[in-house]
């Protein structure tokens, strides 16, 4: 009963075959699908009919200096997890640093980046950056308690060397205004990972994850710091 | 057999006509090309930069961060500002302000967001109403000679107005009362997005200026 059901309800789409197909095939053995099959075949069919043309290119305009710019933090490494243990280290510190983080930290980078901007020879960038997620991650891991004004101090000094690093590529952005706005927001979202990865402190295990996370961070930020002193044959 | 076969082809259409309704574009009205579309120009035209954008919702956003009873003094200045300097532009010939006011302007307005301090009435007033005749000033670049100014105008001011009281009535509806809202996260949400349009500012005021200065 059911056998025959599922027989009846397949579809028969032998007749949209073309008729030469169909003469290579027996007559005897007509194509079938089942219903799900067909769905999936409209599906796709109608996505290709949807389907755009590709911008395999850089964008222009807004868009894309919007997306140059919001990229910039998160496809570099060495800002990225440098930036996500900043959040973390603030939700390991508690207030104030938890809130005095997110809303000075990207006005203290846009200091380095208008120094980038504006061509002021800062030395050293790349081994800076490296240096700060190295550090960062370090004091991620020791769940280092400094007073508040030295933490701001380390984390500041680090800004200016990410907020340099941003601001040399600004001139060369496709918007420089929405290149920017793309790496603050994106910056600032990499924060807030940190600060939601601080959750975890909440429980026994989680402030051990967080802090082998901050191992993670160190080691990495100490291979980025090898490579930009010229070691692994960079 | 056809009614066991009817779902397969129906599950089939409805996906075919969900995904293309994903993919459909706006429809072109006509409204646009009546008299009326210098209404829509003048509303619409400050969509076209990103300057506007971010000036209007950071301003809004501070309003919304200072409460209702001093933050409603900008629904009005904004606006009227918009309204003021765009006649002045348009009727007075007073020329458009460099690039690096814009800037300098969402900068400063960051920072006050940023510091969520407690501004007096006249500042804000003031602050609102700067913004509004340089903005308006601005916009006034985008019309022609066949440009009906009256309507241009009432389409950029309408359009200041309801950004700026949607925009501050949301930051008001998320920031909530005023006691939860200076240590709870919602307040520094919104001043952290202070530090943003800061940070972006003070950016842009630098290359803007640094531009200037090349030449």
């Amino acid at each position: 009963m059911i056998s025959s059901r599922i027989a009846s309800s397949r579809i028969d789409i032998s007749r949209s075959v073309s008729s030469r197909s169909v003469s290579s095939r027996s007559a005897s053995s007509p194509i079938v699908l089942p219903p799900c099959r067909s769905g999936i075949v409209c599906l796709v069919a109608a996505l290709l009919l949807c389907a755009a043309p590709a911008s395999a290119h850089e964008q222009v305009g807004v868009a894309g200096g919007l997306s140059s710019g919001f990229l910039h933090p998160l496809t570099g490494p060495d800002h990225l997890i440098a930036m996500v243990a900043v959040g973390i280290w603030g939700a390991q510190l508690g207030a104030p640093a938890l809130w005095v983080l997110p809303i000075t930290f990207p006005i203290v980078m846009a200091i380095g980046g208008l120094m980038g901007i504006l061509h002021v020879p800062l030395p050293y960038t790349e081994v800076a950056i490296a240096l700060s997620a190295l550090v960062l991650g370090v004091v991620v891991a020791l769940k280092w308690r400094t007073p508040f004004i030295f933490a701001a101090a380390i984390v500041g000094a680090f800004a200016i060397f990410h907020g340099y690093a941003h601001g040399t590529e600004l001139p060369n952005a496709a918007n420089p205004f929405a290149y920017a706005l793309g790496f603050v927001v994106a910056t600032g979202c990499l924060h807030l990972v940190g600060i939601t990865l601080g959750l975890l402190l909440r429980w026994p295990m989680g402030d051990r994850v967080l802090r082998a996370l901050g191992s993670v961070i160190a080691l990495l930020g100490g291979y980025f710091l090898v490579v930009s002193l010229g070691g692994f044959g960079a | 057999m056809s009614r066991t076969s009817t779902p397969g082809r129906w599950r089939g259409t409805i996906l075919a006509l969900a995904v293309a309704s994903w993919g459909a574009e706006p429809a072109q009205a006509h409204i646009i090309a009546t008299r009326l579309g210098d209404f829509y120009a003048g509303a619409a035209h400050t969509a076209t930069d990103l300057h506007d954008v971010v000036l209007w919702l950071a301003l809004g956003a501070l309003a919304g961060s200072l409460g209702p009873e001093r933050g409603r003094w900008l629904v009005p200045a904004f606006p009227l500002g918009l309204g003021a300097g765009f006649g002045l532009a348009s009727w007075f010939g007073v020329a458009t302000p460099a690039p690096a006011v814009a800037a300098a302007l969402i900068a400063t307005i960051g920072l006050l967001l940023s510091a969520g301090m407690r501004l007096p009435v006249l500042l804000v007033w003031l602050l609102g109403a700067a913004a509004g005749v340089s903005r308006g000033l601005a916009n006034a670049t985008g019309t022609m000679a066949a440009t009906n100014l009256p309507l241009f105008a009432a389409g950029l001011v309408l359009a200041g107005y309801v950004a700026i009281t949607l925009a501050a009535a949301l930051s008001v509806a998320f920031r909530g009362d005023r006691q939860r809202s200076e240590t709870g996260w919602r307040g520094i949400a919104l001043r952290a997005l202070g530090g943003w349009a800061a940070a972006a500012g003070l950016m842009m005021t630098g290359f803007t200026l640094a531009q200037a200065g090349t030449g």
